[in-house]
């Protein structure tokens, strides 16, 4: 019944897509999509019935658990306030003809098509049939990053491409592990997690380390873990930001909640111990290459980027812990992560309509009288700035906070490593700001640069991010804990 | 009813076929033979699966054996033929990192490991029967072979090859190490034409100049002509 909700729903507005002419008409469509996924997804929430059998939703491979409906509640969100900000976006990407018109259908039909992927993903019990929605999702977001009207745009987009899809296979044949392991240890073979959890116990250590490091290669490739993270600055620097902002803070966690349900597999058997330092190494190394390359990065869109790559090393980092609390915070910092980021992207975002015309991808910045032309943007970034760096009054402190403990109690080495590591990405933002945003043109040039007149539909989404950012840095409710409980004990950490 | 014996003589044959068509794969210039190689090692592991229907008689491998010659033998090679034939490429003599004598040999040395290590790994699991072993190792090692073309080539419609490789021996290890339920195989399939005619489409935009680019979207109907302002 819900799958069919969602696929009339997305039905409904990729016919709307087609039959629509201008942008502000595919945009409400899009607008629209994401507002009644919302409120399916909070409906779900506040009628207490999760975890929802496969039986109501209307087909053996879905189920609703906690973890699928949190990860689905942080995608609509974002997906809404993108599409509020794609309007006056795109119309910008228009005017100065970065977009073909023609290819308007194209950008919001994908659009609307990989909200509808990304949901049935989270929803899926199904492994095999999350890693196809999850493949899908790959061919989908790089379509929205090759659609401007740029060579190197489609460079980004068939690097990410060939670089997720080949790994996304290596995941695939992990799978197949997977399911001749249930196979022989239940006679039926079958890759619904719910029931291979529960039969998780039983499965032999070496096929599950085979598994787990098969599938990890192509879940890792998704989130932009080291040493497959090459494609990502990319990607998301060229992108369209209202696409970035999806591509950073939905995309990176559909790879993530991949691994963390097979690591809940893995976590039931004696392969873990295995398995857990392998992801810590993983992960310093990821947060480490981020660090390094942040440091000289002059470009907002990339140091952001590379951002995002950090911070992903810190969810695996506190994946590798594998304690109930680590995991607690690891989900927080997800949440955390994404809406942070998405700010930070609708914010460069408006920058780079400002100074579109001296900024290239690869280019240093050439931002000047920031403050004086668009303070909102400005302050967007160095709050966002602040908060992804895990400042106290927003919602990464916390989790930071909490995994770095956690990773005290493991290995005191590992610690010292990261806090160093943490210490450069926050250098490297700071000195970015510093640098960038003190440029003030000369008194006689001053009228050169004309002000962008950013939409209200483009300012509205940062100023709701920050205050939701603020909000869950500093109020915690019973619900969200309880909430993030259930999460925690339905992976039966 | 055909000897069982005989059956399995004529899949090592096919094996044998499979590893020359990758080789084949790794080290060619020529594009147009390029694909019409992809379509024959397709072809093989459709008779692959009808001769393990013959031993084992499940229909999961004759649906499977239908999906496969539909697309890739037929539909996915005409269009990348197609494609190619309007851009006009050739020959792709660009290699990054490796030289096709060194890739053969690393295939050479990649394929000796897999038997190795899947040896190692699959030592407890019951039923391992010498054939089906052999289909793993075969598998793997094509999907390795695949992942070379990807990585080793300049064109991006030689790398589309190399991941389509890859994804056939991901088919045959599937085939041979478990059954897997024929709605997964087919949603692949669906995946696989999307990525392919969107790569392709891509490709066409790198291999020219952007301008061009767009009218030949235009020419191929893939982007509708420009409408009218709000």
């Amino acid at each position: 019944m819900i799958l069919l909700a969602i696929i009339l729903i997305a039905a409904a507005s990729l016919a709307l897509i087609a039959v629509s002419r201008t942008n502000r008409q595919m945009n409400t469509v899009c607008i629209a999509e994401a507002a009644l996924f919302l409120a399916i997804a909070v409906w779900l929430l506040l009628s207490g019935q999760v975890p929802i059998s496969s039986f109501v939703i209307g087909s053996q491979y879905f189920f609703i658990d906690h973890l699928g409906l949190f990860e689905v509640l942080i995608s609509t969100i974002i997906f809404l306030l993108a599409a509020i900000y794609a309007r006056g976006y795109v119309e910008g990407l228009i005017e100065t003809h970065e977009l073909g018109k023609g290819s308007l259908k194209l950008f919001y039909g994908a659009w609307a098509f990989l909200l509808t992927v990304i949901l049935l993903a989270f929803f899926s019990d199904n492994l095999a049939l999350f890693w196809i929605f999850a493949e899908l999702t790959t061919v989908i977001s790089a379509m929205l990053v090759a659609i401007l009207y740029a060579r190197d745009n489609i460079d980004a987009a068939i690097k990410y491409i060939f670089i997720a899809s080949v790994s996304m296979l290596f995941s695939f044949v992990g799978l197949v592990f997977l399911f001749e392991t249930s196979r022989s240890v239940s006679g039926e073979g079958t890759l619904n997690w719910t029931v291979l959890i529960q039969q998780a116990h039983l499965f032999p250590t070496g096929m599950m380390i085979a598994a787990f490091a098969l599938v990890f290669i192509g879940f890792a490739a998704k989130s932009g873990i080291f040493p497959f993270h090459t494609w990502l600055p990319e990607a998301h620097a060229r992108a369209p930001s209202a696409v970035s902002a999806i591509l950073s803070g939905v995309l990176l966690n559909v790879g993530i909640y991949g691994i963390i349900r097979v690591f809940a597999i893995v976590h039931q058997t004696p392969a873990v111990t295995t398995l857990s330092p392998l992801l810590l190494v993983f992960g310093l190394l990821t947060v480490g290459i981020a660090a390094l390359s942040m440091l000289p990065q002059k470009n907002l869109k990339k140091l952001i980027a590379f951002s995002s790559v950090e911070n992903m090393g810190i969810l695996l980092i506190g994946l590798a812990i594998a304690t109930p609390l680590a995991l607690f915070w690891v989900l927080f910092h997800i949440m955390a992560h994404a809406f942070t980021k998405a700010s930070l992207f609708f914010s460069a975002g408006i920058l780079h309509r400002q100074y579109h015309s001296t900024l290239s991808t690869d280019a240093v910045d050439d931002i000047r009288d920031v403050f004086r032309l668009q303070p909102l943007a400005a302050w967007g970034v160095i709050l966002g700035g602040l908060a992804i760096i895990g400042m106290p009054l927003f919602p990464v402190f916390f989790s930071k906070l909490f995994i770095l403990l956690q990773l005290g109690s493991v290995s005191l080495p590992a610690l010292i490593i990261l806090l160093f590591l943490l210490f450069i990405t926050a250098v490297s933002l700071g000195y970015y700001v510093i640098s960038t945003f003190t440029q003030v043109s000369r008194p006689e040039t001053r009228d050169d640069i004309v002000a962008y007149d950013t939409p209200l539909g483009m300012k509205v989404p940062v100023i709701i991010l920050l205050i939701l950012m603020v909000f869950l840095g500093t109020v915690f409710t019973v619900g969200e804990i309880t909430f993030l409980d259930r999460i925690v004990a339905e992976l039966m950490f | 009813m055909i000897d069982p014996a005989f059956i399995q003589d004529v899949i090592r044959v096919l094996f044998a076929v499979v590893i020359v068509t990758a080789a084949y794969i790794i080290s060619t210039r020529n594009m147009i033979s390029l694909v019409s190689v992809y379509a024959l090692q397709s072809l093989t592991l459709v008779f692959m699966a009808l001769a393990l229907y013959s031993l084992e008689g499940t229909t999961v491998l004759l649906a499977i054996a239908c999906i496969t010659f539909a697309s890739k033998v037929l539909v996915i090679p005409y269009f990348i033929a197609t494609i190619q034939e309007r851009i006009r490429i050739k020959r792709d003599i660009e290699f990054h990192f490796l030289s096709p004598t060194t890739s053969l040999l690393l295939s050479m040395a990649l394929m000796l490991f897999i038997y190795i290590a899947l040896a190692h790994i699959m030592e407890g699991t019951p039923g391992r029967e010498s054939l089906f072993f052999f289909g793993a190792v075969i598998g793997i090692s094509l999907m390795l072979m695949g992942m070379m073309v990807t990585f080793s080539r300049k064109r991006a419609i030689t790398k589309v090859l190399g991941y389509l490789t890859m994804e056939n021996g991901v088919l045959l290890f599937g085939m041979f190490v478990t059954e897997l339920p024929f709605i997964i195989e087919f949603l692949i399939i669906i995946d696989l034409i999307i990525l392919v005619m969107l790569t392709t489409i891509l490709t066409v935009g790198l291999d020219s100049t952007l301008e061009d680019y767009h009218n030949r979207l235009h020419r191929f109907h893939l982007v509708e002509d420009t409408e009218e302002g709000p």
